[in-house]
């Protein structure tokens, strides 16, 4: 079964998580505060981490790059604070998502299974990747969205690809700009809005209502499980 | 002179000190000698000052001089040119010598009138520099009152009224003094024959300046100019004590709003932060409820009404407290408003929302967490109004993008155009709206912040249509 380790300071907020949770077919584990959240990562096997980032001993951030230096496992950062940056920050040091409070459940739960897909999959850098509607055959160059084969250049291709691997978990712009464009180019925003808007065009129903390749705005780009579409 | 008659008296004396041991002893010192003699009483009293005793003395030794000394003695005859020379000697010395000690008596005095005015000033400098800054004017201002007069501050912008001790001629003085920055009235040139005397305290100030008045000495004396010179050095120390005190008491006053300014802030920003908690667990409790309950769905669309009022609050205090740094970049308007749009999502199942933004618009270039947050509180607003529909449509227009949000609803008097985008400002009978009053300012003030235009007017079917105009953006082709 898999096990996911709740950290926040807020009993109300480890209740509300755990109902979610044990009736979405998880079992939880709870921490308080920094120190419970690493003892508990070190002690037992945990498949995912949520993480409050207000926590009362230690920063938040502190707290992913102390998992992460020792640990692979998926961290979904739950903040309070609408803070751009932040967000970023938490990405940056190797979070695998975030959701903001208050949270929408479904929601929080598309982003767990992400998550937990990103990790049973590490490693396997598969030729043949799938989301969704969406097929791409990185070996050959080969696309197709709903059964039909879509036309892509090799920048669409590969921003698709560096999405699809991410497997609906965020990507920030920056992260996007430096796989497919690379180092120099982590600025340079509008290449990725171009790009994302011809690929809306090829992908979605209605370009115009996108709902494969989602926007949060001044932060990055993911893929939708749209459950209309499985 | 305040000793004349003592010179005088002095003068006699000597002369006839003089005189009688000349008289005495005249074969052993000889005619030469004692005539010089007669000159030591005429130098004495010329030394001491004042030209009359000097001459009274001189003539007095000179008739000595001929009757106790000259042959024939005992007789004022004068038979020899010597004798005209020798009193013409003691005239002159007696001149010379007090013409030079009047003016180096004159000079003295003039000194220790300096010294004692500077001493004055330096006093009142030290007064006005002890303790606190208003207590050391009150004390300043007495001190002037014991030593000079009843004095008393008028100020340009209130000069009295006639009565409170003001004549008219005095209140004429006042204004010269007040406009043109010179003394006036008692003891100066301007005026002189008003009570009291105006002394500018700042006499270089351009816009007119605030007076000193001060009135005539309670001793009924004049006020010479020497005293009126002096007023006018202690007035300019006065004036900028006062500058210095009005300038702390604004800083002071601008300290403490700044203090309640930021405390305000992060009063502000923790009470969100707080409400936060509470508001996850109500709305994902009732998230769980929600499904085929109608109830609990209007309990949770009002949750998250909730959670974006506090957004609004805490982004009313960034657009106060001037810490907007709008972070603008292409943005693509298909995923600001698709996102703006989905927190919506079954919010009100009565309300058609419809998003008619063209695929292929241009970028514009725009701050996407603020236009993300505009757009929230321009929808929320319009669902808030609308009967059956609101509408979100982008369109682009001379190197310009449209975004317009539209609803059904009763609309906006053309009179409250302007208005509506005022903090806290509702539609005057309006109690439906339920909003927070700060919504459509905050989107003002986003939109001022990165120098868009948001704007009103009436929609085709009599609602309301919110415009905002934003920059295409320029784009670097990948």
């Amino acid at each position: 079964m898999t096990r996911i380790l709740v950290v926040d300071d807020e009993p109300a907020i480890r209740r509300l998580l755990s109902g979610i949770l044990e009736r979405g077919g998880y079992q939880v584990e709870l921490a308080e505060n920094v120190r419970e959240a690493i003892s508990a990562v070190e002690r037992s096997r945990i498949d995912a981490v949520l993480l409050d980032l207000g926590l009362p001993d230690r920063d938040g951030l502190e707290a992913i790059s102390a998992i992460r230096t020792k640990h692979d496992v998926p961290i979904i950062v739950v903040t309070a604070r609408d803070d751009t940056a932040e967000k970023i920050a938490a990405l940056d040091l190797g979070a695998d998502d975030y959701v903001t409070k208050p949270f929408d459940c479904d929601e929080l739960l598309a982003r767990l299974r992400s998550a937990l897909r990103r990790s049973g999959k590490a490693g396997s850098a598969d030729a043949v990747l799938t989301f969704g509607p969406v097929m791409l055959d990185t070996a050959h160059h080969r696309a197709t969205c709903r059964e039909e084969p879509v036309m892509l250049t090799p920048r669409e291709f590969s921003v698709l690809a560096t999405l699809m691997e991410a497997g609906g978990r965020i990507l920030t712009h920056a992260a996007i700009l430096e796989r497919v464009w690379g180092k120099a180019h982590v600025g340079d925003i509008d290449y990725l809005r171009v790009v994302i808007r011809a690929l809306r065009l090829k992908l979605e129903i209605d370009p115009s209502q996108p709902v494969l390749i989602r926007n949060e705005p001044g932060i990055g780009y993911r893929l939708m499980e749209c459950p209309s579409s499985k | 002179m305040r000793s004349d008659t003592t010179s005088y008296l002095f003068g006699l004396i000597g002369v006839v000190i003089v005189a009688a041991i000349t008289a005495t002893w005249l074969p052993t010192l000889g005619i030469a000698s004692s005539a010089l003699l007669f000159l030591l009483p005429v130098l004495l009293v010329a030394a001491r000052g004042g030209l009359g005793p000097a001459l009274m003395t001189a003539a007095f030794g000179a008739l000595a001089y001929n009757f106790f000394l000259l042959p024939p003695r005992f007789t004022f005859r004068i038979h020899g040119f010597d004798n005209l020379v020798s009193l013409f000697v003691l005239f002159a010395v007696a001149l010379v010598t007090s013409r030079l000690a009047t003016a180096l008596k004159a000079r003295e005095s003039e000194a220790s009138h300096r010294a004692t005015a500077n001493a004055e000033i330096a006093q009142f400098s030290a007064l006005l520099a002890r303790g606190e800054a208003s207590d050391a004017v009150v004390a300043a201002m007495k001190w002037l009152a014991d030593g000079y007069g009843e004095a008393r501050f008028l100020s340009q912008g209130t000069l009295p009224e006639e009565g409170n001790g003001f004549s008219t001629l005095d209140l004429s003085a006042a204004a010269w003094a007040t406009h043109n920055g010179d003394i006036t009235g008692h003891g100066s040139s301007v005026m002189p024959a008003a009570d009291w005397t105006f002394v500018p305290l700042n006499p270089r100030r351009q816009s007119g300046t605030d007076l000193l008045a001060i009135a005539r000495p309670v001793s009924g004396n004049t006020r010479d100019e020497s005293g009126v010179l002096q007023l006018q050095g202690l007035a300019r120390l006065l004036g900028q004590a006062r500058d210095r005190i009005a300038l702390d008491m604004e800083r002071q006053a601008r300290e403490r709003l700044e203090d309640r300014d930021a405390f305000r802030r992060t009063l502000l920003a923790s009470l969100a932060h707080d409400f936060r908690t509470p508001l996850t667990v109500v709305t994902g409790e009732l998230a769980k409820l929600a499904h085929g309950d109608a109830g609990a769905a209007n309990a949770l669309a009002e949750a998250k009404r909730l959670d974006r009022m506090m957004n609004d609050l805490v982004g009313a205090t960034r657009i106060e407290s001037g810490a907007l740094m709008p972070h603008t970049g292409a943005v693509d308007l298909v995923d600001v408003v698709s996102d703006a749009a989905t927190s919506f999502d079954g919010q009100n199942p009565t309300l058609r929302l419809t998003q008619t933004v063209a695929a292929d618009l241009p970028l514009v270039e725009a701050d996407p967490v603020l236009l993300r947050h505009i757009l929230t509180n321009l929808i929320d607003n319009a669902t808030r109004h609308a009967i059956s529909a609101v509408s979100i449509g982008a369109q682009d227009r001379d190197g310009s993008v449209i975004l317009a949000v539209e609803d059904d609803g009763p609309g906006i008097p053309e009179t409250d155009h302007g208005r509506i985008f005022e903090r806290f400002s509702r539609i005057e009978g309006d109690d439906r709206s339920g909003g927070s009053g700060l919504g459509l300012a905050i989107a003002k003030g986003f939109a001022d912040a990165m120098g868009m235009i948001i704007s009103v007017e009436e929609s085709g079917s009599g609602g309301a249509r919110f415009c905002l105009v934003m920059p295409v953006r320029k784009i670097a082709t990948p």
